[in-house]
């Protein structure tokens, strides 16, 4: 688990008192209010968007329609659950989309093919340093690309997991709630997932 | 517990994710199996292989989606207005909008032309004075936030329905809360590193309280900012053996470009010994690219008998 997701995850909770007081006043119409609420959440939204479809365009648009929809519905939001639970059902349901889609489609996109073999276009959101060493810039590629083809072999629902338990910090009962599951079903599907990505990087690390 | 279920559980025990008695049974296994301990190593292998390619979107790139959300909603606010190029108003409105967010860089040009704008109108429709024009409790020193509404009657005149923000100056001690508070916001104020680093530099001292920490955490992770990133190093001292915060560092240390802030994480990190410390050390041998923190990093496993290399 990445150590800032459990930060986040604090932050979330220091903030909740207050976080109520602004989604009514979001709710009565309060552009200013709106705003705070994008901010607090924004940049995890757009993180576990572009880590799971690899691609700062697909990344902005489900930022865009995540935001717009929490916009458009906030006046149906009851306070049933907490205000994160209810966003990451949105922003999960689209990213699924959006997985399931790529999948029907075959489309990789992160890894192209080049006259210098495959490249993985997101290398440039990458380390700085690894540009100035060609070695290490040629290892953290193929270690790159072989991560792609880990995280290709699992299901979308595998991968949105794993992705909200490693990098995103959170619990899997709280996964479970998000994704309208069982803390069992998403325990096995981080199971599987963690097995299938071993399986494809086992002599790596 | 038998190998084979320990192998199997401990992806779920890396996550923290097992129930007590299972945790503990693994625990007790793990103690007495070198094979197992093996597995566990490369588990954690794999998680900070996962961790090195995580993608992290840039300033730029969020910024470009905040500014894009605020043109969304914007257009969804104002399905009736009339937003052609000859229409002043439409202009007027749409670039005031955009000052919805400050802190959106993107949307400062529309902003600053929107000033003007405001200023040559008013000087057309008031005849070179605001004489005439009601400016009611609009306090010189105001900015313009958004405009609500534009309501022509009849005479000639139109009300205009705005929202204006006003710099204030505010002074206190550090223990007031409503300062603390206030800081803590500074130290996320993205557009202004100056400020951040004063602000940091002030909370890193009270860092007994959650939320500071968390803000701590969040600084050495995320800014942007080497001199920032120091300052809240700073700050997590007195909390080198917590174990999120040593978790913490230990990203930071792997991925951190700044030598100054790697070299101080390394510090941090060595004032408690543990085998987690020595994996994260002996990674960063193998691809550190500074020979001074190679050299640092090597003597830390030195003064710890542990080997310079992995497995």
């Amino acid at each position: 688990m990445l150590p800032d997701a459990a930060g986040a995850v604090s932050a979330r909770a220091a903030a909740k008192p207050d976080e109520a007081a602004v989604i009514r006043a979001v709710q009565r119409g309060d552009q200013d209010a709106f705003e705070q609420l994008v901010r607090a959440y924004d940049h995890s939204v757009l993180r576990l968007a572009m880590n799971l479809l690899r691609s700062p365009e697909d990344a902005r648009d489900v930022y865009q329609e995540a935001f717009l929809r929490v916009y458009r519905n906030i006046h149906t939001f009851r306070f049933d659950c907490s205000f994160h639970t209810w966003l990451y059902r949105i922003v999960t349901n689209i990213c699924l989309d959006h997985l399931r889609k790529r999948k029907v489609r075959r489309e990789e996109a992160a890894v192209v093919d080049t006259a210098d073999g495959p490249v993985d276009r997101m290398d440039s959101f990458e380390e700085e340093a690894a540009l100035a060493d060609p070695e290490r810039r040629l290892w953290n590629s193929q270690v790159s690309i072989r991560i792609q083809t880990a995280l290709g072999e699992l299901t979308p629902r595998e991968r949105m997991v794993f992705e909200l338990r490693h990098y995103q910090g959170m619990r899997l009962r709280a996964i479970g709630d998000v994704l309208g599951t069982s803390e069992e079903a998403a325990k096995n599907c981080l199971f599987r997932a963690t097995q299938k990505m071993r399986a494809v990087l086992g002599d790596l690390i | 517990m038998n190998c084979e279920e320990v192998t199997k559980a401990l992806p779920l025990y890396y996550y923290g994710e097992l129930e007590g008695e299972v945790e503990e049974g693994v625990e007790d296994h793990l103690q007495s199996c070198a094979s197992c301990q093996t597995e566990q190593e490369r588990q954690r292998a794999l998680a900070a292989a996962l961790d090195r390619h995580a993608l992290a979107p840039g300033a730029d790139l969020l910024a470009g989606c905040r500014h894009e959300l605020a043109r969304a909603i914007y257009r969804e606010d104002t399905p009736a207005v009339r937003r052609t190029a000859s229409d002043p108003w439409g202009l007027f409105r749409e670039a005031f909008h955009s000052l919805w967010h400050p802190g959106i860089r993107l949307a400062q040009p529309a902003g600053a032309v929107a000033l003007l704008a405001l200023g040559f109108f008013a000087a057309r429709f008031t005849g070179g004075s605001f004489s005439g024009a009601s400016f009611s409790g609009l306090a010189p020193d105001s900015i313009i936030s958004s405009i609500r509404s534009v309501q022509p009657d009849n005479t000639g005149r139109v009300q205009i329905s705005l929202d204006e923000t006003r710099r204030r100056v505010v002074s206190g001690r550090l223990d007031d809360e409503n300062i603390r508070r206030l800081l803590l916001a500074a130290a996320r104020e993205q557009d202004n590193p100056g400020v951040r680093v004063e602000s940091v530099g002030l909370l890193k001292d009270q860092c007994n309280s959650a939320e500071t920490r968390s803000m701590l955490l969040e600084a050495v992770l995320h800014d942007p900012n080497p001199g920032v990133r120091l300052k809240a190093l700073e700050g997590l001292k007195s909390f080198a053996t917590d174990p999120e915060v040593r978790r913490t560092l230990a990203q930071v240390l792997l991925k951190d470009q700044n030598p100054g802030v790697r070299i101080q994480v390394i510090d941090l990190l060595i004032t408690h010994q543990d085998a987690a410390t020595i994996g994260v050390l002996q990674t960063l041998v193998g691809k550190e690219d500074n020979g001074y923190v190679r050299m640092r990093c090597q003597n830390a496993l030195r003064d710890m008998n542990a080997s310079l290399g992995t497995f």
